[in-house]
């Protein structure tokens, strides 16, 4: 269950490209034993949030710490603690999932004996023990989402960053990832994710922020955030709600 | 009423190819608008440039060939004309044979590597019209290409020879429907091979197999010797270009035709361009139809990417090994892990392997080249002050250090320059692990310095051993050539960080801007400035009656201090950009 230590803080967090704000002033706390679902229409910033989250994007204002460490001012400590996955799992195609376990295990300084070990977990895991020796570039979708999760969770992270996880798996390893996103928590880690399917925010992520056009416009629990609707129960009427979806009730007639 | 209730009535097959044709249209001219001006102004002088080649070409064809008719030359070199009657029919197979072998490649991205294929083959459209259009946008910038060549001599011949008004538009009949014949031959070439290899494989092969036969191609005529081409066989050369011209031969056909229509031989030209295009058209027809089938089905049912079982090394013989044990001991296990990685990568992808071969092959020529004169300079007629043949000879002695050095210049510019480039999409992994900026340089910095170090050793070495070089002489330059590769490591790395473009598919494309180029020629200024360096202390001992020992010394200091101050300081100003590559 969640304790009072937040391993992911965001304050008044921002990017901006020349005029354009991808990202306005977002603040929330993420703490350990959490999973935290992040929700946003398409080009609402949730990427963008993320890749400063995980180090890869430099804010143009604001702080992020991860594991207590600002992500800019101690990188290498903050990224030791992440583990990520990102939405399009462009791993190296000409390297087996074996050498690129290998290869992420030297990155975060693991023990040889200690990846070999965990990589032989993750791979029989994710199904993947079979074509462990296979170059990348022969698996399919599913398979590099898989091998990038297995990459991700290589030096079990404190904090676990991923971006849209589900997408291209099949039902069976949706649910083991599910699973495995629900076991981390518990053993005290912070699980931040963002996702386009409410049905797996709305029965996984203990809490949910939604972002619009670059800003958090609301954070909370189901509960939470059904209190600041208007009456609506289900997490789809809520967000349509927030994000100005009503337009999609024109669509419809217009498809009838 | 709703969508459903609209009839749907399907496009003719030419009006298809024609929608699809105008959509190739339409992206090409949308991109052009959207170009920089920059680049809008390179295309138009690019353009302009082709127009001018076009214009110079035809009249050089005009008038060589009206010279080769003239009485005047037959006088001294017999009748050339059957040698300028077989021009076209030279021309027009070629560029059969060219179009056939250029466009497998090109048929097989368009076709199964192309990423709109789900999209055309989901559309309500015939697969024969999607086959069409794949087929004409394949072969479209190879034809211009090779009409760029054969247009301006064919009509320059006609010019010359006065040949009749419809010689000139059935040279573009013939030349069209030849390369859809050829066009049409390689694409059922490109659905056999698929259908036994993955698509993708094949053309990584393709790839390495292509740049390396161009470039050595390229590079055979540096080491064939044309100073001693005795007449008899300039005459054999142009009998044996004659006897292409045989009437039996479907390659020829063409060529005849265009010939006999030319010169007014009406029976015998109609003949020849109607059997030709007969041809043509049964050729690209059967294609057409064969592809039909084959297109879905393969298509449908082929992989393109390979499945093969990678047969990793026991780890035993990783640990047993005391190279392997030092570095693991002394190399911290980040920049460890991206060499290992980077080899692997550069090894395994054989589109790289080609770019990585061409250094080889050109320090191979180029040393024997310089060991056919004996490795001394040639003194002309010996009018030359002594003084300035003294230090002619001293250079030489150090010719080895060039070609070394050559061949580390340019595998540099492929290590180094693309070191970060290679990242590609991957580098979030690199990116979001705790990894210093000043690991990931250095990381980089020796995948491109130890191998290039290693073949530039391998060359001097090899051509001292040759050239039976002193030993106090090899003793010198070994270490001049560690410097000095290290000072152009940096440097290309430095414009490699510079200018590093993430996003491609193909490792053929990580090159783009001018960093490539600035770093090429950051080095060509660098080289000589380090060499001179190196080497003018020991010259100007020499020249002075000093030891020369003294100036090997002085200019190892001199040249060493340049060459690190160069691997180093541009490096170190530019590190902390790694940290913010691909950050739109």
């Amino acid at each position: 269950m969640a304790t009072t230590i937040p391993l992911i803080e965001t304050q008044g967090l921002s990017k901006r490209y020349g005029e354009k704000a991808a990202v306005e002033s977002v603040s929330f706390q993420v703490h350990g034993g959490e999973i935290f679902g992040f929700l946003g229409p398409n080009g609402a910033g949730k990427t963008t949030t993320i890749k400063m989250i995980v180090g890869l994007l430099q804010p143009t204002g604001g702080l992020v710490k991860v594991a207590g460490y600002d992500v800019q001012k101690q990188p290498l400590q903050a990224k030791a603690a992440t583990g990520y996955v990102p939405d399009e799992p462009n791993l190296y195609p000409k390297l087996t999932a074996r050498e690129l376990l290998r290869f992420v295990g030297d990155l975060y300084g693991l023990d040889r004996a200690r990846v070999d070990h965990r990589s032989e977990e993750l791979l029989r895991l994710f199904d993947l023990v079979s074509a462990g020796d296979d170059v990348i570039d022969s698996y399919s979708h599913g398979m590099q989402q898989k091998t990038a999760l297995a990459a991700g969770l290589l030096h079990d992270p404190k904090v676990l960053v991923l971006d849209e996880p589900t997408v291209g798996l099949d039902p069976k390893s949706a649910r083991l990832i599910k699973d495995i996103l629900r076991q981390i928590a518990d053993r005290g880690a912070a699980v931040f994710l963002s996702t386009h399917i409410l049905e797996i925010a709305e029965r996984m992520c203990d809490r949910i922020g939604i972002i619009n056009r670059g800003r958090l416009i609301a954070v909370g629990t189901m509960d939470e955030l059904r209190a600041m609707g208007k009456g609506e129960t289900s997490l789809e009427d809520i967000f349509l709600d927030l994000t100005g979806g009503a337009e999609y009730a024109e669509i419809a007639e217009v498809l009838a | 009423m709703s969508l459903m209730e609209l009839e749907y009535q399907p496009p003719g097959l030419w009006s298809s190819v024609w929608r699809l044709l105008k959509l190739r249209a339409l992206i090409f001219f949308s991109s052009f608008r959207r170009a920089k001006t920059r680049g809008k102004i390179a295309i138009i002088f690019i353009v302009l440039l082709v127009l001018g080649f076009l214009g110079f070409l035809l009249f050089a064809s005009w008038a060589l060939l009206g010279f080769l008719r003239s009485p005047q030359l037959a006088q001294f070199s017999g009748d050339m004309s059957a040698l300028v009657n077989s021009v076209p029919v030279l021309i027009v197979g070629g560029a059969f044979l060219g179009i056939l072998l250029t466009s497998f490649g090109v048929l097989l991205q368009a076709l199964y590597l192309a990423g709109d294929m789900d999209f055309l083959l989901s559309a309500p459209i015939s697969i024969r019209a999607v086959f069409i259009t794949k087929l004409l946008q394949a072969i479209l910038p190879n034809f211009g290409l090779i009409s760029i060549f054969a247009l301006p001599v064919l009509y320059g011949l006609g010019i010359s020879s006065r040949y009749n008004l419809l010689y000139y538009p059935l040279v573009i009949i013939m030349l069209a429907s030849l390369a859809l014949a050829a066009a049409g031959l390689s694409s059922l070439l490109v659905m056999f091979i698929v259908r036994l290899f993955p698509a993708k494989r094949v053309a990584e092969v393709l790839g390495f197999i292509g740049a390396l036969a161009s470039f050595i191609c390229s590079q055979s005529g540096q080491l064939a010797n044309f100073d001693h081409v005795t007449q008899d066989q300039t005459t054999q050369m142009f009998s044996l270009l004659s006897r292409f011209n045989n009437p039996w031969s479907p390659l020829a056909w063409a060529g005849r035709g265009l010939i006999d229509i030319g010169e007014g031989r009406w029976l015998s030209g109609v003949g020849f361009s109607l059997l030709t295009l007969g041809l043509a058209a049964v050729i690209f027809s059967l294609a057409l139809t064969t592809s039909e089938r084959l297109y879905y089905s393969g298509w449908a049912s082929i992989r393109t990417t390979a499945h093969k079982k990678k047969v990793l090394r026991p780890s035993r013989n990783r640990a047993a090994s005391p190279f392997v044990a030092l570095a693991e001991r002394r190399v911290p296990a980040v920049i460890r892990a991206v060499i290992v990685k980077d080899y692997l990568v550069l090894r395994r992808d054989l589109r790289n392997m080609s770019q990585l071969v061409t250094p080889l092959i050109f320090g191979i020529v180029y040393a024997v080249m310089f060991l056919r004169n004996g490795g001394q300079p040639s003194l002309g007629r010996g009018e030359a002050p002594a003084l300035f043949n003294e230090v002619l000879k001293n250079i030489f002695v150090y010719g080895n250090v060039g070609i070394s050095l050559f061949v580390g210049w340019m595998l540099l510019a492929r290590l180094g320059g693309m070191g970060f480039s290679q990242e590609g999409k991957s580098y979030w992994l690199l990116k979001s692990a705790p990894v210093t900026a000043s690991q990931l340089v250095l990381s980089k910095f020796l995948v491109a310095f130890l191998p290039t170090l290693a073949l530039g050793w391998a060359f001097l070495l090899a051509i001292s051993l040759l050239q039976q070089v002193n030993l106090s002489v090899i003793l010198f330059t070994v270490p001049v050539v560690a410097l000095s590769i290290a000072g152009n490591a940096g440097l290309n790395l430095t414009f490699g960080i510079t200018g590093a473009n993430m996003i491609w598919e193909d490792p053929r494309q990580m090159q783009k801007g001018s960093s490539g180029c600035l770093g090429s020629l950051a080095s060509f200024i660098y080289l000589p400035l380090s060499l001179l360096l190196f080497f003018g202390p020991e010259l100007l001992f020499a020249l002075l009656g000093l030891p020369e020992f003294i100036g090997q010394l002085t200019g190892l200091l001199l040249g060493g201090v340049f060459s690190l101050a160069v691997a180093i300081i541009p490096l170190w100003l530019v590190r902390n950009r790694v940290l913010h590559l691909d950050e739109k």
